[in-house]
């Protein structure tokens, strides 16, 4: 589903460069569930960001279901991730003025579903992420679990096919972290989701399927169907 | 494109009812004001400019004036040239007069003046001098040796103090009248007239014959002939009929007339007047381009999230557009109950100008038109530049900062 070839990323010029990917490659299957593993600065966020059309690569490329979407011109990536793509930020990125049912539907009339058919969308999403009869709340009024929570309905609700979860537990202590996780392992078991997830937790690898392991901007493992050890 | 709309329209529904309402009203307060600012200056020169121009056609020029052509002295077909008048359609009547120059004297006191020799029943129909005696009668078709003298060169009036005046003439007083050719006479002081008016107060009026005589015309001269028309509007078209009527002399509208006169003080207050708009416009762009920017900048990090999500920078700007345009809508409503509650009052209360002039502002609707249009415009585009600017920054720098 995801094939990635010699990806690289390089910030800034000269003597200052800072190369976070030195040349990364890999195959992600449709309906798996990946832990992408690492110690602070070895590229595992500056590869979702790329895969999630955040960010641009400076060499190499990537496919998303045979798409060559590095090569998407801005309207079309935009596009891309309204559609294709859930991408979940570690701080929740919920739009503070707009309550947990406006967050989710806004995307959805973004693709041009009128506001009745987005709302039905939204309140399945939310009660899928168990915030039933929360959707009225804004962000202040929910915990912070609640707002991850929001954020994965926001990501899912469009039925993306891949989701990218960039640290979703890590302002989440670990009852809302399980929360959190149990919501993706019922997303990837029950609707086949393709998963994504950037992680620092090792415990958070019982959930997976398969962890990669980044170093110093190159693939140090991938190991499937093999759990990290605390 | 609709897409962009209902979600922009969202974005920005969500921004206004769930914003700090203290700082909406604060935002709506000060554009009131500046609204205000851009209407009301102006509302005032118009009612000033106005009250001039009311005074030129009651008085001196009618809807309509014909003038000697050249350098004539008078209209010399005056009755012929009347009579054509009258037959074009649209005119309500039209009369005669001769301005000539004279002295007053009046125990030892002398004033000069501009008397007008006038057809005293012709007059009700065209200006307002029978409706301004303020002591005494007007003149009748038969008075003869009799005079109407302003209040400020009678003594009487407001204005006396600045002007030389006759020391308090009173009607039945008699004045000598030494023309412009010498000739002298006496007449008999049969009104005061008060116009509130330079134009008119420091002037006298005699019946039309008395200066025929004096001068030895033949009954067919005038300085003027004044004309009015039934409907006000029409002026510039019965000018034309006029002229396509066959008269050949000089022919003005009122408003001709009026802007030569009073072109040069309107000048002045309009270079005040047109700074005033432009700095009221620039500070209302200023002030919804620095509340906007503000807000762009506290939301930066939402608008990168929006674009990471998928939401089009379209629809982003879009977004502030519909804000910037609700809040100098509400800035635009406050301001115009703002502004009407002033004319309102000063309707009721006009500011008195020279303590004999009362001013009361002229509700312009094109004028309101032409604001709303120029100050919505204009916070539209001051709300839009920095929500376009921050749109095409790239996600990582709006949301990371880098």
């Amino acid at each position: 589903m995801i094939i990635v070839k010699d990806l690289k990323r390089c910030y800034g010029t000269g003597d200052t460069a800072v190369r976070a990917l030195k040349g990364v490659s890999f195959e992600i299957n449709k309906g798996e569930f990946v832990a992408i593993m690492g110690a602070s600065g070895s590229g595992k966020t500056t590869l979702l960001r790329i895969l999630a059309l955040l960010d641009d690569a400076t060499d190499g490329e990537y496919t998303i279901r045979g798409l060559k979407v590095s090569s998407l011109p801005e309207a079309e990536r935009s596009y891309y991730r309204l559609t294709q793509v859930g991408y979940i930020f570690q701080d929740y990125a919920l739009i503070s003025e707009m309550s947990a049912a406006e967050n989710v539907y806004l995307l959805s009339m973004m693709e041009g579903k009128s506001k009745k058919e987005s709302y039905r969308t939204a309140l399945e999403a939310l009660e899928k992420v168990g915030l039933k009869g929360k959707h009225d709340r804004v962000p202040d009024e929910l915990s912070g679990g609640e707002k991850q929570r929001v954020a994965i309905a926001r990501a899912i609700a469009k039925r993306p096919d891949i989701l990218f979860a960039d640290e979703p537990c890590a302002n989440l202590d670990t009852t809302n972290s399980k929360q959190v996780l149990d919501v993706f392992k019922e997303l990837n078991e029950r609707y086949g989701q393709t998963i994504v997830m950037v992680t620092h937790e090792p415990w958070h690898t019982d959930y997976v399927d398969r962890v990669i392991t980044f170093k110093d901007g190159s693939l140090l493992s991938d190991d499937k169907k093999m759990k990290v050890k605390e | 494109m609709i897409n962009d709309i209902r979600v922009g329209a969202l974005i920005a529904y969500c921004s206004v009812k769930r914003g700090n309402k203290k700082t909406l009203i604060f935002i709506v307060f000060v554009l009131s004001l500046i609204f205000m600012n851009l209407v009301f200056l102006p509302s005032m020169i118009g009612g000033l400019s106005g009250l001039f121009t009311g005074f030129m056609q009651d008085y001196p020029y009618g809807d309509i004036v014909i003038e000697p052509t050249g350098d004539n002295t008078y209209i010399n077909n005056a009755d012929n040239v009347l009579k054509k008048v009258r037959a074009v359609e649209g005119v309500r009547a039209g009369t005669k007069r001769l301005d000539v120059g004279a002295s007053i004297n009046h125990k030892q006191k002398v004033v000069g003046v501009t008397i007008t020799g006038m057809l005293p029943t012709e007059e009700y129909e065209i200006s307002r001098y029978p409706y301004i005696i303020s002591e005494g009668d007007f003149l009748s078709d038969l008075s003869r040796d009799e005079i109407i003298i302003g209040a400020m060169i009678a003594g009487t009036g407001f204005g006396s103090e600045i002007y030389d005046n006759l020391g308090e003439v009173r009607p039945g007083a008699f004045v000598d009248v030494t023309y412009s050719n010498g000739v002298k006479r006496t007449y008999k002081v049969k009104g005061i007239m008060e116009g509130k008016f330079e134009v008119v107060d420091l002037n006298a009026l005699v019946h039309y014959k008395e200066i025929e005589d004096v001068y030895g015309l033949e009954g067919k001269e005038a300085t003027s002939v004044v004309v009015r028309v039934d409907r006000q509007g029409t002026e510039a078209q019965i000018q034309d009929k006029i002229r396509e009527a066959g008269v050949n002399e000089q022919i003005f509208t009122w408003a001709d007339k009026s802007e030569s006169l009073i072109r040069q003080a309107m000048q002045s207050m309009g270079a005040i007047d047109t700074m005033s708009k432009i700095v009221s416009l620039i500070v209302g762009a200023a002030l919804v381009l620095i509340i906007i920017y503000i807000n762009v900048l506290n939301r930066k990090k939402e608008i990168g999230i929006l674009k990471a999500v998928g939401i089009t920078p379209r629809s982003i700007v879009l977004s502030y557009a519909f804000l910037s345009t609700f809040y100098v809508s509400l800035g635009i409503s406050a301001g115009l109950i703002l502004y009407l509650s002033l004319m309102f009052y000063f309707q009721a209360n006009p500011v008195t100008f020279y303590e004999t002039l009362e001013i009361r502002p002229a509700i312009d609707p094109v004028l309101l038109v032409q604001s709303v249009v120029t100050m919505l415009t204009l916070s539209v585009i001051a709300g839009i530049l920095p929500a376009w600017s921050v749109s095409r920054e790239s996600i990582l720098k709006a949301i990371w900062g880098r």
